[in-house]
Protein backbone atom coordinates (compact mmCIF):
# COMPACT_ATOMS: atom_id res chain seq x y z
CA UNK A 1 0.00 0.00 0.00
CA UNK A 2 2.46 2.40 -1.23
CA UNK A 3 -0.27 5.32 -1.33
CA UNK A 4 -1.26 4.80 2.26
CA UNK A 5 2.36 5.74 3.20
CA UNK A 6 2.53 8.83 1.23
CA UNK A 7 -0.68 10.03 2.89
CA UNK A 8 0.32 9.28 6.10
CA UNK A 9 3.83 11.11 5.12
CA UNK A 10 2.07 14.22 4.76
CA UNK A 11 0.11 14.02 7.29
CA UNK A 12 2.87 13.32 9.47
CA UNK A 13 5.08 16.19 8.00
CA UNK A 14 2.11 18.85 8.45
CA UNK A 15 1.96 17.36 12.47
CA UNK A 16 5.59 17.43 13.11
CA UNK A 17 6.36 20.92 11.31
CA UNK A 18 2.95 22.40 13.23
CA UNK A 19 4.91 21.05 16.47
CA UNK A 20 8.58 22.61 15.23
CA UNK A 21 6.55 25.81 15.16
CA UNK A 22 4.08 25.19 18.18
CA UNK A 23 6.92 24.85 20.77
CA UNK A 24 9.23 27.40 19.23
CA UNK A 25 6.75 30.24 19.51
CA UNK A 26 4.78 29.17 22.59
CA UNK A 27 6.57 31.03 25.56
CA UNK A 28 7.10 33.78 22.58
CA UNK A 29 3.50 35.04 22.04
CA UNK A 30 2.69 34.37 25.57
CA UNK A 31 4.84 37.13 26.44
CA UNK A 32 3.92 38.97 23.65
CA UNK A 33 0.46 38.88 24.13
CA UNK A 34 0.17 39.57 28.01
CA UNK A 35 2.78 42.35 27.94
CA UNK A 36 3.36 43.50 24.68
CA UNK A 37 6.95 42.48 24.52
CA UNK A 38 8.97 40.43 22.09
CA UNK A 39 11.76 38.44 23.60
CA UNK A 40 14.09 38.18 20.91
CA UNK A 41 16.46 36.35 23.27
CA UNK A 42 14.08 33.26 23.57
CA UNK A 43 16.18 31.36 21.47
CA UNK A 44 18.49 31.97 24.23
CA UNK A 45 16.61 30.90 26.88
CA UNK A 46 15.74 27.51 24.05
CA UNK A 47 19.47 27.53 24.09
CA UNK A 48 19.89 27.38 27.89
CA UNK A 49 17.22 24.84 28.23
CA UNK A 50 18.93 22.48 25.77
CA UNK A 51 22.51 22.64 27.28
CA UNK A 52 20.33 22.12 30.50
CA UNK A 53 18.69 19.10 29.68
CA UNK A 54 21.76 17.76 27.86
CA UNK A 55 23.99 18.25 31.06
CA UNK A 56 20.95 16.38 33.01
CA UNK A 57 21.10 13.50 30.54
CA UNK A 58 24.57 13.09 30.67
CA UNK A 59 24.80 12.69 34.56
CA UNK A 60 22.32 9.99 34.17
CA UNK A 61 18.35 11.90 34.77
CA UNK A 62 16.11 10.52 32.96
CA UNK A 63 14.82 12.15 30.01
CA UNK A 64 11.57 13.68 32.14
CA UNK A 65 13.66 15.19 34.72
CA UNK A 66 16.11 16.34 32.62
CA UNK A 67 13.21 18.15 30.62
CA UNK A 68 11.40 19.80 33.84
CA UNK A 69 15.41 21.18 34.77
CA UNK A 70 15.53 22.70 31.54
CA UNK A 71 12.13 24.76 32.56
CA UNK A 72 13.14 25.41 35.78
CA UNK A 73 16.70 26.90 34.82
CA UNK A 74 15.28 28.94 32.10
CA UNK A 75 12.54 30.55 33.89
CA UNK A 76 14.84 31.25 36.42
CA UNK A 77 17.40 33.24 34.10
CA UNK A 78 13.89 34.99 32.72
CA UNK A 79 12.96 36.06 36.34
CA UNK A 80 16.76 37.76 36.49
CA UNK A 81 16.21 39.21 32.67
CA UNK A 82 13.04 40.37 33.41
CA UNK A 83 13.57 41.98 36.92
CA UNK A 84 16.96 43.32 36.04
CA UNK A 85 15.96 44.69 32.09
CA UNK A 86 12.45 43.81 30.49
CA UNK A 87 10.21 45.22 33.38
CA UNK A 88 11.23 48.97 31.72
CA UNK A 89 10.04 47.85 28.46
CA UNK A 90 6.73 46.46 28.85
CA UNK A 91 4.20 47.60 26.04
CA UNK A 92 7.18 49.45 24.11
CA UNK A 93 7.79 46.96 21.33
CA UNK A 94 10.67 48.56 19.10
CA UNK A 95 12.65 49.24 22.39
CA UNK A 96 12.08 45.95 23.88
CA UNK A 97 13.03 44.34 20.67
CA UNK A 98 16.26 46.29 20.36
CA UNK A 99 17.47 45.70 24.34
CA UNK A 100 16.31 41.63 24.69
CA UNK A 101 17.71 41.16 20.87
CA UNK A 102 21.14 43.10 22.72
CA UNK A 103 20.88 39.87 25.63
CA UNK A 104 20.49 37.31 23.23
CA UNK A 105 23.49 38.41 21.97
CA UNK A 106 25.29 38.69 25.66
CA UNK A 107 23.95 34.74 26.32
CA UNK A 108 24.68 33.57 23.09
CA UNK A 109 28.25 35.10 23.29
CA UNK A 110 28.67 34.22 26.98
CA UNK A 111 27.99 30.49 26.48
CA UNK A 112 30.20 30.67 23.55
CA UNK A 113 32.92 31.97 25.89
CA UNK A 114 32.23 29.42 28.59
CA UNK A 115 31.80 26.04 26.89
CA UNK A 116 33.33 26.69 23.67
CA UNK A 117 32.13 26.23 19.76
CA UNK A 118 31.41 22.62 20.10
CA UNK A 119 28.19 20.96 19.54
CA UNK A 120 26.98 18.45 21.78
CA UNK A 121 24.30 15.94 21.07
CA UNK A 122 21.16 13.81 22.59
CA UNK A 123 20.24 10.89 21.01
CA UNK A 124 16.80 10.41 19.80
CA UNK A 125 14.71 8.24 22.18
CA UNK A 126 11.76 6.33 21.17
CA UNK A 127 13.20 4.43 17.49
CA UNK A 128 10.57 4.64 14.67
CA UNK A 129 7.73 2.84 13.02
CA UNK A 130 6.55 2.33 9.59
CA UNK A 131 3.17 2.76 7.63
CA UNK A 132 2.64 1.79 3.78
CA UNK A 133 6.80 1.26 3.43
CA UNK A 134 7.61 4.72 4.92
CA UNK A 135 9.52 4.99 8.32
CA UNK A 136 8.44 7.43 10.77
CA UNK A 137 10.37 9.06 14.37
CA UNK A 138 8.04 7.91 16.82
CA UNK A 139 9.67 10.89 18.74
CA UNK A 140 8.24 13.49 16.48
CA UNK A 141 4.72 12.28 17.20
CA UNK A 142 5.66 12.86 20.97
CA UNK A 143 6.52 16.24 20.09
CA UNK A 144 3.55 16.94 18.81
CA UNK A 145 1.96 15.72 21.94
CA UNK A 146 3.50 17.90 23.96
CA UNK A 147 3.33 20.69 22.64
CA UNK A 148 -0.46 20.86 22.33
CA UNK A 149 -0.50 19.72 25.83
CA UNK A 150 1.87 22.60 27.10
CA UNK A 151 -0.60 25.00 25.47
CA UNK A 152 -3.65 23.42 26.74
CA UNK A 153 -1.98 23.77 30.28
CA UNK A 154 -1.17 27.06 29.58
CA UNK A 155 -4.34 27.79 28.69
CA UNK A 156 -6.29 26.42 31.32
CA UNK A 157 -3.84 28.16 33.74
CA UNK A 158 -4.88 31.35 32.26
CA UNK A 159 -8.47 30.74 31.66
CA UNK A 160 -9.50 28.93 35.42
CA UNK A 161 -6.89 29.82 37.70
CA UNK A 162 -6.83 32.14 40.28
CA UNK A 163 -3.76 33.52 39.65
CA UNK A 164 -4.60 33.50 35.35
CA UNK A 165 -7.81 35.85 36.36
CA UNK A 166 -5.53 37.92 38.01
CA UNK A 167 -2.89 38.09 35.39
CA UNK A 168 -5.44 38.88 32.67
CA UNK A 169 -7.02 41.62 35.15
CA UNK A 170 -3.60 43.17 35.14
CA UNK A 171 -2.88 43.17 31.09
CA UNK A 172 -6.03 45.09 30.35
CA UNK A 173 -5.89 47.39 33.34
CA UNK A 174 -3.02 47.21 35.55
CA UNK A 175 -4.15 50.40 37.90
CA UNK A 176 -7.32 48.56 38.87
CA UNK A 177 -5.85 45.61 39.02
CA UNK A 178 -4.00 47.25 41.44
CA UNK A 179 -7.07 48.48 43.24
CA UNK A 180 -8.03 45.44 43.39
CA UNK A 181 -5.63 44.20 45.34
CA UNK A 182 -3.02 42.37 42.41
CA UNK A 183 0.52 42.97 43.22
CA UNK A 184 0.97 43.69 38.93
CA UNK A 185 4.56 43.69 39.18
CA UNK A 186 4.98 39.51 40.12
CA UNK A 187 1.84 38.73 38.12
CA UNK A 188 4.33 40.55 35.18
CA UNK A 189 7.58 38.59 36.70
CA UNK A 190 5.86 35.15 36.60
CA UNK A 191 4.01 35.65 33.65
CA UNK A 192 7.69 36.44 31.72
CA UNK A 193 8.61 33.20 33.97
CA UNK A 194 6.02 30.87 32.73
CA UNK A 195 6.96 32.19 28.68
CA UNK A 196 11.10 31.60 30.07
CA UNK A 197 10.58 28.39 30.58
CA UNK A 198 8.28 27.26 27.99
CA UNK A 199 11.37 28.49 26.23
CA UNK A 200 13.91 25.93 28.11
CA UNK A 201 11.08 23.21 27.94
CA UNK A 202 10.89 23.33 23.82
CA UNK A 203 14.74 23.78 24.10
CA UNK A 204 15.10 21.02 25.86
CA UNK A 205 12.65 18.59 23.32
CA UNK A 206 14.76 20.05 20.33
CA UNK A 207 18.15 19.22 21.99
CA UNK A 208 16.93 15.35 21.55
CA UNK A 209 16.33 16.20 17.65
CA UNK A 210 19.34 18.82 16.77
CA UNK A 211 22.85 19.83 17.27
CA UNK A 212 23.59 21.72 20.52
CA UNK A 213 25.69 25.08 20.43
CA UNK A 214 25.85 28.24 21.44
CA UNK A 215 23.75 29.44 18.64
CA UNK A 216 21.17 26.99 18.93
CA UNK A 217 18.59 29.77 19.42
CA UNK A 218 18.86 30.79 16.15
CA UNK A 219 17.74 27.94 14.69
CA UNK A 220 14.53 28.77 16.36
CA UNK A 221 13.87 32.20 17.03
CA UNK A 222 13.01 33.33 13.20
CA UNK A 223 10.27 31.29 12.83
CA UNK A 224 8.91 31.43 16.22
CA UNK A 225 9.24 35.58 15.80
CA UNK A 226 7.20 35.03 12.33
CA UNK A 227 4.38 32.84 13.97
CA UNK A 228 3.80 35.16 16.76
CA UNK A 229 3.53 37.98 14.23
CA UNK A 230 1.48 36.06 12.35
CA UNK A 231 -0.84 34.47 15.28
CA UNK A 232 -1.34 38.60 16.75
CA UNK A 233 -1.61 39.98 20.16
CA UNK A 234 -5.30 39.76 20.53
CA UNK A 235 -5.45 36.10 21.94
CA UNK A 236 -1.99 34.43 22.58
CA UNK A 237 -3.14 31.37 22.65
CA UNK A 238 -5.57 30.79 19.94
CA UNK A 239 -3.30 33.06 17.84
CA UNK A 240 -0.61 30.86 18.31
CA UNK A 241 -2.77 27.67 16.95
CA UNK A 242 -4.32 29.42 14.11
CA UNK A 243 -0.46 30.51 12.81
CA UNK A 244 1.03 27.16 13.17
CA UNK A 245 -1.75 25.42 11.90
CA UNK A 246 -1.78 27.97 8.52
CA UNK A 247 2.23 27.98 7.91
CA UNK A 248 2.94 24.52 8.88
CA UNK A 249 0.01 23.64 5.92
CA UNK A 250 1.84 25.78 3.39
CA UNK A 251 5.40 24.60 4.88
CA UNK A 252 3.92 21.12 4.09
CA UNK A 253 2.55 21.84 0.62
CA UNK A 254 5.43 23.37 -0.86
CA UNK A 255 8.17 20.57 0.80
CA UNK A 256 5.97 18.49 -1.05
CA UNK A 257 5.48 20.25 -4.03
CA UNK A 258 8.85 21.52 -4.47
CA UNK A 259 11.94 20.52 -1.74
CA UNK A 260 12.82 20.87 2.15
CA UNK A 261 14.26 24.39 1.67
CA UNK A 262 10.97 25.91 -0.44
CA UNK A 263 8.73 24.47 2.21
CA UNK A 264 10.96 26.46 4.69
CA UNK A 265 11.76 29.75 2.72
CA UNK A 266 7.50 29.31 1.76
CA UNK A 267 6.84 29.76 5.58
CA UNK A 268 7.95 33.36 5.26
CA UNK A 269 5.92 33.93 2.07
CA UNK A 270 2.99 32.42 3.66
CA UNK A 271 3.27 35.06 6.48
CA UNK A 272 3.85 37.78 4.29
CA UNK A 273 0.79 37.34 2.42
CA UNK A 274 -1.32 36.90 5.41
CA UNK A 275 -0.46 40.02 7.12
CA UNK A 276 -1.11 42.14 4.01
CA UNK A 277 -4.67 40.68 4.63
CA UNK A 278 -4.66 40.93 8.56
CA UNK A 279 -1.80 42.87 9.48
CA UNK A 280 -1.83 42.55 13.08
CA UNK A 281 -2.34 39.03 13.48
CA UNK A 282 -4.98 35.75 12.85
CA UNK A 283 -6.17 36.04 16.64
CA UNK A 284 -6.95 40.30 16.15
CA UNK A 285 -8.60 39.52 12.50
CA UNK A 286 -10.62 36.66 14.04
CA UNK A 287 -11.67 38.79 17.09
CA UNK A 288 -12.52 41.75 15.34
CA UNK A 289 -14.76 39.80 12.57
CA UNK A 290 -16.59 38.50 15.91
CA UNK A 291 -16.97 41.45 17.77
CA UNK A 292 -18.93 42.99 14.13
CA UNK A 293 -20.97 40.27 13.96
CA UNK A 294 -21.84 40.62 18.05
CA UNK A 295 -22.78 43.90 17.35
CA UNK A 296 -24.93 43.29 14.19
CA UNK B 1 -18.72 46.87 66.41
CA UNK B 2 -15.97 49.34 65.72
CA UNK B 3 -15.70 52.15 67.38
CA UNK B 4 -16.47 55.69 65.80
CA UNK B 5 -12.87 56.46 65.82
CA UNK B 6 -11.87 57.58 62.39
CA UNK B 7 -11.29 55.34 59.83
CA UNK B 8 -9.60 57.58 56.75
CA UNK B 9 -7.78 60.12 57.83
CA UNK B 10 -5.75 62.91 55.30
CA UNK B 11 -3.24 65.05 56.68
CA UNK B 12 -2.80 67.95 54.60
CA UNK B 13 -2.22 66.15 51.50
CA UNK B 14 -0.72 67.44 48.27
CA UNK B 15 -0.57 65.34 45.44
CA UNK B 16 -0.81 65.64 41.24
CA UNK B 17 0.32 64.15 38.05
CA UNK B 18 4.47 64.90 37.01
CA UNK B 19 5.08 67.91 38.70
CA UNK B 20 1.50 69.48 37.81
CA UNK B 21 -0.07 70.13 41.76
CA UNK B 22 -3.82 69.23 41.37
CA UNK B 23 -4.97 68.00 45.60
CA UNK B 24 -3.69 71.42 47.78
CA UNK B 25 -2.88 70.62 51.46
CA UNK B 26 -6.53 68.66 51.81
CA UNK B 27 -6.72 67.40 55.51
CA UNK B 28 -10.21 65.53 56.06
CA UNK B 29 -11.34 62.78 58.73
CA UNK B 30 -13.80 60.38 58.03
CA UNK B 31 -15.37 58.26 61.03
CA UNK B 32 -16.29 54.44 61.15
CA UNK B 33 -20.18 54.22 59.74
CA UNK B 34 -20.15 57.65 58.33
CA UNK B 35 -21.43 59.01 54.80
CA UNK B 36 -19.48 61.62 53.53
CA UNK B 37 -19.93 63.53 49.95
CA UNK B 38 -17.15 65.29 48.07
CA UNK B 39 -18.64 67.61 46.10
CA UNK B 40 -17.40 70.55 43.82
CA UNK B 41 -17.58 71.48 40.06
CA UNK B 42 -15.85 69.81 37.04
CA UNK B 43 -12.22 69.96 37.42
CA UNK B 44 -11.37 70.97 40.56
CA UNK B 45 -9.53 67.78 41.67
CA UNK B 46 -12.33 64.94 43.26
CA UNK B 47 -10.66 61.82 40.92
CA UNK B 48 -7.23 62.77 41.73
CA UNK B 49 -8.17 63.33 45.49
CA UNK B 50 -9.58 59.55 45.65
CA UNK B 51 -6.83 58.42 42.99
CA UNK B 52 -4.47 59.64 45.92
CA UNK B 53 -6.26 58.14 48.92
CA UNK B 54 -6.67 54.54 47.27
CA UNK B 55 -2.51 54.67 46.27
CA UNK B 56 -2.84 55.11 42.39
CA UNK B 57 -0.94 58.20 42.67
CA UNK B 58 1.21 58.89 45.64
CA UNK B 59 1.35 62.21 47.29
CA UNK B 60 4.01 64.98 46.97
CA UNK B 61 3.88 65.50 50.98
CA UNK B 62 1.12 65.04 53.50
CA UNK B 63 -0.11 61.76 55.22
CA UNK B 64 -2.83 58.95 54.15
CA UNK B 65 -4.19 56.57 57.41
CA UNK B 66 -6.81 53.89 57.75
CA UNK B 67 -7.91 53.38 61.17
CA UNK B 68 -4.48 54.89 62.33
CA UNK B 69 -2.32 52.92 60.13
CA UNK B 70 -0.16 55.42 58.11
CA UNK B 71 -0.44 53.94 54.41
CA UNK B 72 1.46 56.77 52.43
CA UNK B 73 4.15 54.84 51.78
CA UNK B 74 2.10 51.65 50.84
CA UNK B 75 0.92 51.14 47.13
CA UNK B 76 -2.67 50.99 45.77
CA UNK B 77 -2.88 46.74 45.86
CA UNK B 78 -1.80 46.52 49.83
CA UNK B 79 -4.21 49.45 50.82
CA UNK B 80 -6.77 47.32 48.78
CA UNK B 81 -6.09 44.50 51.02
CA UNK B 82 -6.16 46.34 53.79
CA UNK B 83 -9.81 46.90 52.91
CA UNK B 84 -9.90 49.22 50.80
CA UNK B 85 -12.75 49.05 47.83
CA UNK B 86 -12.77 51.35 44.97
CA UNK B 87 -14.85 52.65 42.47
CA UNK B 88 -13.32 55.00 39.76
CA UNK B 89 -15.21 57.15 37.48
CA UNK B 90 -15.71 55.52 34.63
CA UNK B 91 -15.81 52.16 36.46
CA UNK B 92 -13.26 50.33 35.11
CA UNK B 93 -14.48 47.03 34.86
CA UNK B 94 -12.48 44.62 33.06
CA UNK B 95 -14.29 44.51 29.87
CA UNK B 96 -12.79 41.32 28.47
CA UNK B 97 -13.56 39.28 31.51
CA UNK B 98 -16.75 37.76 32.45
CA UNK B 99 -18.93 39.33 34.91
CA UNK B 100 -18.00 36.48 37.19
CA UNK B 101 -14.35 36.79 36.82
CA UNK B 102 -14.95 40.68 37.90
CA UNK B 103 -16.63 39.39 40.79
CA UNK B 104 -13.85 36.45 41.96
CA UNK B 105 -11.18 38.80 41.29
CA UNK B 106 -12.69 41.45 43.74
CA UNK B 107 -13.73 37.90 46.22
CA UNK B 108 -10.08 37.50 46.09
CA UNK B 109 -8.44 40.90 48.13
CA UNK B 110 -10.49 40.31 51.17
CA UNK B 111 -10.25 36.65 50.84
CA UNK B 112 -14.11 36.65 51.58
CA UNK B 113 -15.82 33.02 51.60
CA UNK B 114 -17.58 32.03 47.90
CA UNK B 115 -21.15 32.53 49.70
CA UNK B 116 -20.14 36.27 50.03
CA UNK B 117 -21.32 36.43 46.50
CA UNK B 118 -24.78 35.04 47.22
CA UNK B 119 -25.11 38.43 49.56
CA UNK B 120 -23.90 40.88 46.48
CA UNK B 121 -26.44 38.87 44.25
CA UNK B 122 -29.13 39.95 46.96
CA UNK B 123 -28.06 43.64 46.37
CA UNK B 124 -27.76 42.96 41.93
CA UNK B 125 -29.71 40.26 41.20
CA UNK B 126 -28.93 41.10 37.43
CA UNK B 127 -25.41 40.08 37.91
CA UNK B 128 -26.18 36.71 39.07
CA UNK B 129 -28.18 36.33 35.55
CA UNK B 130 -24.73 37.41 33.83
CA UNK B 131 -22.21 35.95 35.02
CA UNK B 132 -20.75 34.19 31.99
CA UNK B 133 -21.28 37.48 29.92
CA UNK B 134 -18.08 39.63 29.07
CA UNK B 135 -18.68 42.68 31.43
CA UNK B 136 -17.61 45.01 28.66
CA UNK B 137 -20.85 43.96 26.66
CA UNK B 138 -23.33 44.78 29.38
CA UNK B 139 -24.81 48.50 29.92
CA UNK B 140 -23.51 51.75 31.61
CA UNK B 141 -25.97 50.58 34.67
CA UNK B 142 -24.88 47.41 34.69
CA UNK B 143 -21.22 48.08 34.65
CA UNK B 144 -21.79 50.12 37.18
CA UNK B 145 -23.51 47.75 39.67
CA UNK B 146 -20.57 44.90 38.66
CA UNK B 147 -17.95 47.67 39.52
CA UNK B 148 -20.08 48.43 43.33
CA UNK B 149 -20.86 44.51 43.53
CA UNK B 150 -16.72 43.79 42.63
CA UNK B 151 -15.91 45.69 45.97
CA UNK B 152 -18.22 44.27 48.05
CA UNK B 153 -17.64 40.92 47.39
CA UNK B 154 -14.25 41.37 49.11
CA UNK B 155 -15.64 42.79 52.01
CA UNK B 156 -14.09 46.01 52.41
CA UNK B 157 -14.03 48.04 55.96
CA UNK B 158 -14.28 51.50 53.52
CA UNK B 159 -15.43 51.96 49.76
CA UNK B 160 -14.79 55.18 47.98
CA UNK B 161 -17.21 56.04 44.86
CA UNK B 162 -16.69 58.01 42.39
CA UNK B 163 -19.50 59.37 40.38
CA UNK B 164 -21.17 55.99 40.69
CA UNK B 165 -24.65 58.38 39.51
CA UNK B 166 -22.92 59.11 36.04
CA UNK B 167 -24.38 57.69 32.92
CA UNK B 168 -26.80 55.32 35.05
CA UNK B 169 -30.48 55.14 34.68
CA UNK B 170 -32.40 56.88 37.53
CA UNK B 171 -34.08 53.90 38.66
CA UNK B 172 -30.55 52.35 39.14
CA UNK B 173 -29.10 55.29 41.00
CA UNK B 174 -31.83 55.12 43.52
CA UNK B 175 -31.28 51.44 43.91
CA UNK B 176 -26.95 51.98 44.35
CA UNK B 177 -28.54 54.85 47.04
CA UNK B 178 -30.91 52.33 49.32
CA UNK B 179 -27.97 49.90 48.84
CA UNK B 180 -25.39 52.50 50.07
CA UNK B 181 -27.43 53.05 53.27
CA UNK B 182 -28.22 49.62 53.83
CA UNK B 183 -24.75 48.73 53.95
CA UNK B 184 -23.69 51.16 56.16
CA UNK B 185 -26.78 50.82 58.68
CA UNK B 186 -26.38 46.73 58.64
CA UNK B 187 -22.65 46.51 58.71
CA UNK B 188 -21.33 50.03 59.39
CA UNK B 189 -19.37 50.37 56.05
CA UNK B 190 -17.44 53.58 55.77
CA UNK B 191 -18.24 55.13 52.59
CA UNK B 192 -16.61 57.99 50.73
CA UNK B 193 -18.70 59.27 47.53
CA UNK B 194 -17.98 61.86 45.15
CA UNK B 195 -20.74 63.00 43.31
CA UNK B 196 -23.02 65.46 41.20
CA UNK B 197 -26.39 63.65 41.40
CA UNK B 198 -28.11 65.75 44.39
CA UNK B 199 -30.95 63.22 45.18
CA UNK B 200 -27.99 60.19 45.22
CA UNK B 201 -25.85 62.74 47.82
CA UNK B 202 -29.21 63.80 49.74
CA UNK B 203 -29.91 60.32 50.07
CA UNK B 204 -27.05 58.86 51.73
CA UNK B 205 -25.01 61.05 52.59
CA UNK B 206 -24.23 62.82 56.30
CA UNK B 207 -22.48 65.43 55.27
CA UNK B 208 -20.56 67.44 52.46
CA UNK B 209 -17.22 68.26 52.17
CA UNK B 210 -16.38 70.87 49.24
CA UNK B 211 -13.67 71.12 46.82
CA UNK B 212 -12.52 74.26 44.87
CA UNK B 213 -9.54 74.33 42.70
CA UNK B 214 -7.95 71.49 44.81
CA UNK B 215 -8.65 72.57 48.36
CA UNK B 216 -11.15 71.72 51.13
CA UNK B 217 -12.83 75.10 50.90
CA UNK B 218 -15.83 74.23 53.68
CA UNK B 219 -18.51 71.87 54.74
CA UNK B 220 -21.99 72.09 54.06
CA UNK B 221 -25.42 69.63 55.89
CA UNK B 222 -27.06 67.73 52.75
CA UNK B 223 -30.00 69.56 53.17
CA UNK B 224 -28.48 73.10 52.66
CA UNK B 225 -28.59 71.45 48.76
CA UNK B 226 -31.85 71.74 48.76
CA UNK B 227 -31.99 75.40 48.36
CA UNK B 228 -31.06 75.55 44.39
CA UNK B 229 -28.81 78.68 44.66
CA UNK B 230 -26.53 76.40 47.07
CA UNK B 231 -27.05 73.37 44.92
CA UNK B 232 -25.72 75.30 41.82
CA UNK B 233 -22.80 76.74 43.43
CA UNK B 234 -21.12 73.76 44.27
CA UNK B 235 -22.70 70.88 42.04
CA UNK B 236 -22.07 71.30 37.72
CA UNK B 237 -25.80 70.59 36.68
N1 LIG C 1 -3.91 61.71 34.27
C1 LIG C 1 -3.81 63.05 34.36
N2 LIG C 1 -2.68 63.68 33.98
C2 LIG C 1 -2.57 65.03 34.06
N3 LIG C 1 -3.53 65.83 34.53
C3 LIG C 1 -4.69 65.29 34.92
C4 LIG C 1 -4.89 63.86 34.85
N4 LIG C 1 -6.13 63.59 35.31
C5 LIG C 1 -6.67 64.78 35.65
N5 LIG C 1 -5.81 65.80 35.41
C6 LIG C 1 -6.05 67.22 35.70
O1 LIG C 1 -6.22 67.38 37.09
C7 LIG C 1 -7.26 68.28 37.36
C8 LIG C 1 -8.29 67.63 38.26
O2 LIG C 1 -8.88 66.54 37.61
P1 LIG C 1 -9.87 65.55 38.34
O3 LIG C 1 -10.18 64.47 37.40
O4 LIG C 1 -9.31 65.20 39.65
O5 LIG C 1 -11.14 66.49 38.54
P2 LIG C 1 -12.60 66.11 39.01
O6 LIG C 1 -12.94 67.06 40.09
O7 LIG C 1 -12.69 64.68 39.31
O8 LIG C 1 -13.45 66.46 37.71
P3 LIG C 1 -14.81 65.80 37.17
O9 LIG C 1 -15.92 66.37 37.98
O10 LIG C 1 -14.86 66.25 35.76
O11 LIG C 1 -14.68 64.33 37.30
C9 LIG C 1 -7.83 68.72 36.02
O12 LIG C 1 -7.27 69.96 35.68
C10 LIG C 1 -7.36 67.67 35.07
O13 LIG C 1 -7.15 68.22 33.79
MG1 LIG D 1 -13.71 63.14 38.49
Amino acid sequence: MEWSGQVFSWIYQYFDNMAFLLLAASGLILIYGMMGVINMAHGELMMIGAYVASAAFYVGAPAPVAIVAAGLVAGLVGIAMERLVIRHFYNQLLSSLVVTWGLSLILSQGVLLALGPSTMNMPTPFGSFSVGGFSFGVYRMVLFATAIGLIAGVWALFRFSSFGVAARAAMENPRMASALGVDTKRVYTATFAIGSALGGIAGALFAQTAAISPFFGQNYTPMAFITVVMGGGASAILGLVYAALYLAGVQTIASNVFNQYVGYVSIMAAAFIGLLVMPSGISDFVQKRRARRMAR
Amino acid sequence: MASSASQLSLAAVQSGYGRVKVVQNVSLEVATGEIVAVIGRNGVGKSTLMKTIIGEIAPMSGAVSFRGLDVTRLDAARRARLGVGYVPQGRDVFARMTVGENLALGRRVGGAPAANLERVFGFFPILEKRLAQPAGSMSGGEQQQLAIGRILAGRPDIILLDEPSEGVQPNIVQEIGRIIRRLRDEERLTVLIVEQNLSLIRAVADRCVIMDKGAVVGEIAPEALDDPETAARYLSI
